[in-house]
């Protein structure tokens, strides 16, 4: 469902994402993990298109982002960390744009905007206009709208920022159903203990290289620890001196290929 | 391809060109319906006023350019092509610059742009979408500007109905061209041309501004030696007419435009005029249309290869070299200002790192500088000159009143985002806007009072009128300083992150209008005395006593009259208005 083939992106002279191999397959819910600046952001903008790899391919459902990015993007849903939204739209015309870009018959339309808005409970707001919505609301209908047309692949930044405990909660649900429904999502997070309970597996990046790839009982056992707790583990591996042990860190990326 | 591979089965699939077109269209018309619905509910005097304002904006426009045209016509009536091929042909300069900008911040350093290269839509649908609004945008100021000068020409010219039919017509397509230009130029710009962009734009618009000041210079230094003669007026006719190039479409357009008016003097003729009209509308459509084209394949090809680049470029490294100027600043001065002067050093640095802001100050107060530099090769008499400098006085407070509107008066609401960082700060909110104030006065008073110094020393005015000037220079920047200081904090729009558009909006075009209105009160006040005075001297022995209440008034005790009515209206302008703001904005709920 989605490949990273030896990617590379640099920023002028700077490597922000190095030799990324990766392929997560269907019905998966991967987690990326990183400290700020360690090229999750970058990863993110290449798998949906905003950034072109300097080297390498990304694709989804077998379509090279570069070459044929409508065809990957109608596979893809998005929830950026920043929701956008056009402030003199309803919630509903909103949904409903979407699904017009996503090229879905009217009736269909109806019934999924219906759905969605019911999911994520926008029926007291959907027919208000968004700059009236707080960001909680924001990121709701981000997500509602990320899933109207079925995707395939669905990629979050951040997803939870700004969302309420019951929404978490919903959020949560859905993702365990939907990749039970065979759709893979690729998930950047800060929130450690989401990661633990929702990902079938981890990556976790430091200075634009994938440091660790697998599960979190993998993670365990490679880092050879006492300690149980994903957060130290996580800390342990990130807290690297600067530069020159990178390439010569005990730890070894298990599951790049 | 297939689009409809995978788990969503038949729900979603690729749309045609069309398709994608019509779904853009809709979302600009809900917007538009959308924000209509709300300034009616929500701000119905405001939109009345907007209505009014631009209502009688239009009909004073109307009047003038009816007089102008009239005066044309009675005496040299070809002169007028030449006044429609230099405005047009300038204004497709303006307009290939303006909609660049625009394009370029629309759709590489929008969120909407981000949410739509993530959608399965062409980029030549989104340029598309995009080029719509900034023609808009761009073009909008061009209808406000020739609508009335058009119809005015049209009346006095006698045209014929079909003349009214075409106009729109003829302006959109003209429109077009410098639009798409700038399109073509923009995408290059990002896609090509990477860091070295910055450079290439200065380049371009040097030779621009070379180009016209080299026409300046040709044009007004040919009067030096003979002064404004009948000679001069045929020479500067001769050079104005490289604008009439028959490849230029400004050539296109006055033309078309002059034949579609042609009725009255040759009724015989009057269909064959009207066929030319239509010609000249038919290649201003298909050269527009083709160059629409050309950007919009570009864009297919570009679009998401610049994005990719602009997105992935290294922040500028930020120039220390200036950073001991915003430390002595901080420093100087006693602690219980410190404050202010920080809140100052801050806008001074985003001021210097926003290179629309300084350029623009730049290049306007640069003209005007160079104009002013050009006065000594007049050769003026003692009221001429007068009159000129009170017009220059005039003419420095409305390019300020122009920075202060678009720059000044959004500077309060785009604090909106950052407003928690300064609401916690342990100033007190006046302070955050007399920061602004003075920021916007320092910044004003020396190149206005500079330049009105330049003016008067280059016209040869006496000591006491340049004191006049400086000290009403003084007065329009307080007051200009004060009204978009104050209508700013009165009226913030603290959702909108564009200041381009927090201008156009109604406050900006109140702080506009009613700092119009506060120059010319300053310059018609301050011009009196000098007036009757010059009136009282073409008047001779014939005139009235220079001891009766006409001397008076041109004598000392009349400018000492007319500057103390500059400072009263000074006064009113900067603390009516500031006070207004200070007030709103303490109570201010972000």
């Amino acid at each position: 469902m989605i490949e990273f083939d030896h990617v590379s992106r640099t920023y002028g002279p700077k490597p922000a994402v190095t030799d990324l191999s990766l392929r997560i397959p269907r019905g998966e819910l991967f987690a990326l993990l990183g400290p700020n600046g360690a090229g999750k952001t970058t990863t993110i903008k290449m798998l949906v298109g905003l950034l072109r790899p300097s080297r390498g391919a990304v694709r989804i459902c077998g379509h090279d982002l570069v070459k044929e990015t409508r065809a990957a993007h109608l596979h893809t849903g998005y929830v950026p960390d920043e929701p956008t939204l056009y402030d003199k739209l309803t919630g509903r015309e909103f949904l409903w744009f979407i699904a017009d870009m996503f090229g879905m018959p009217r009736s269909l339309a109806a019934e999924k905007i219906g759905r969605e808005i019911d999911h994520f409970e926008l029926a007291d707001c959907a027919d208000d206009l968004a700059e009236s919505y707080s960001l909680g609301m924001r990121q709701r209908l981000v997500f509602a709208a990320a899933l109207l047309h079925d995707p395939d692949v669905l990629v979050l930044d951040e997803p939870m920022v700004g969302l309420d405990p019951r929404s978490v909660r919903i959020v949560k649900d859905l993702l365990r159903s939907l990749t039970r429904d065979g759709m893979t999502v690729f998930m950047s997070t800060h929130t450690l203990a989401m990661a633990e309970e929702l990902a079938d597996r981890v990556g976790i990046m430091v200075r634009g290289t994938l440091r660790f790839l697998g599960t979190i009982a993998e993670l365990r056992d490679q880092m050879a620890t006492d300690s149980t707790s994903l957060e130290n583990l996580y800390l342990e591996l990130t807290n690297v001196p600067p530069a020159a042990s990178i390439g010569s860190s005990s730890v070894e990326p298990t599951g790049t290929r | 391809m297939n689009g409809t591979d995978g788990r969503h089965g038949e729900s979603c699939r690729l749309i045609a060109v069309e398709a994608e077109s019509r779904v853009f269209s809709r979302l600009r018309a809900t917007i538009a319906w959308q924000t209509l619905r709300s300034m009616v509910s929500g701000a119905r005097l405001r939109l009345a006023l907007v209505v009014l304002l631009s209502a009688v904006f239009w009909g004073l426009l109307y009047g003038l350019f009816f007089e102008g045209f009239s005066f044309l016509d009675s005496i040299h009536a070809e002169v007028i092509s030449l006044v429609f091929n230099a405005f047009f042909s300038s204004l497709m300069v303006m307009l290939v610059f303006s909609t660049g900008i625009l394009l370029y911040g629309n759709m590489y350093c929008s969120p909407e742009a981000r949410l739509l290269l993530t959608l399965p839509v062409r980029a030549e649908a989104i340029f598309a979408h995009k080029f719509i609004d900034a023609m808009w945008f761009s073009s909008w100021g061009f209808i406000l500007l020739g609508s009335p000068m058009l119809v005015a020409y049209g009346i006095v010219r006698g045209a014929p109905w079909t003349y009214y039919l075409l106009l729109l017509p003829f302006m959109l397509s003209f429109a077009m061209i410098p639009a798409a230009v700038g399109g073509v130029l923009c995408m290059t710009f990002v896609a090509w041309l990477g860091q070295l962009r910055v450079h290439a734009l200065a380049l371009l618009l040097g030779v621009v501004a070379a180009g016209a000041v080299w026409l300046g210079w040709s044009l007004l230094g040919s009067a030096a030696a003979g002064g404004v003669t009948a000679e001069w007026f045929d020479t500067v006719i001769t050079r104005l007419s490289i604008a009439e190039q028959k490849f230029l479409p400004s050539w296109w357009l006055s033309s078309g435009l002059i034949e579609a008016a042609r009725w009255r003097e040759q009724p015989e003729a009057r269909f064959a005029s009207l066929s030319e009209a239509v010609k000249f509308l038919a290649v201003l459509v298909s050269n527009g249309m083709l160059l629409y084209l050309l950007a919009r394949r570009l864009a297919g090809s570009t679009y998401r290869l610049g994005f990719s680049q602009l997105v992935g470029e290294m922040p500028a490294r930020r120039q220390r070299r200036i950073a001991w100027f915003d430390e002595a600043l901080s420093a100087a001065g006693t602690a219980r200002g410190r404050p202010m002067r920080l809140l100052l050093v801050k806008d001074l640095r985003l001021f210097r790192r926003d290179i629309s802001q300084w350029s623009q100050f730049a290049i306007f107060f640069g003209l005007l500088g160079f104009y002013f530099f050009n006065l000594r090769s007049f050769h003026y008499n003692l009221a001429y000159a007068s009159m000129i400098s009170f017009l220059n006085l005039a003419v420095a407070g409305l390019i300020l009143s122009t920075f202060t509107t678009r720059f000044v008066y959004p500077m309060i609401s785009l604090e909106g985002r950052r407003f928690w960082i300064l609401g916690l700060l342990p100033v007190h909110r006046d302070q955050i806007v007399w920061s602004k104030f003075l920021f916007s006065f320092i910044g004003g008073v020396l190149p206005c009072c500079g330049l009105l110094c330049l003016s008067d020393s280059m016209l040869g005015i006496s000591f006491a009128l340049l004191c006049v000037h400086e000290i009403c220079g003084v007065v329009l920047c307080l007051g200009l300083s004060g009204i978009a200081v104050g209508l700013g904090a009165w009226m913030p729009d603290l959702r909108e992150p564009s200041p381009a558009k927090i201008a156009a909006g109604f406050g900006g075009t109140l702080c506009l209008v009613l700092s119009s209105l506060f120059i010319v009160g300053v310059v018609t006040v301050a011009a009196i005395p000098t007036y009757l005075a010059m009136a009282g001297e073409a008047f001779g022995g014939a005139g009235p006593s220079p001891t009766g209440l006409f001397g008076l008034a041109s004598g000392p005790l009349g400018t000492a009259i007319s500057l103390l009515i500059v400072a009263i209206l000074g006064a009113i302008a900067t603390c009516v208005p500031l006070q207004l703001g200070l007030r709103a904005f303490r109570w201010l709920e972000p």
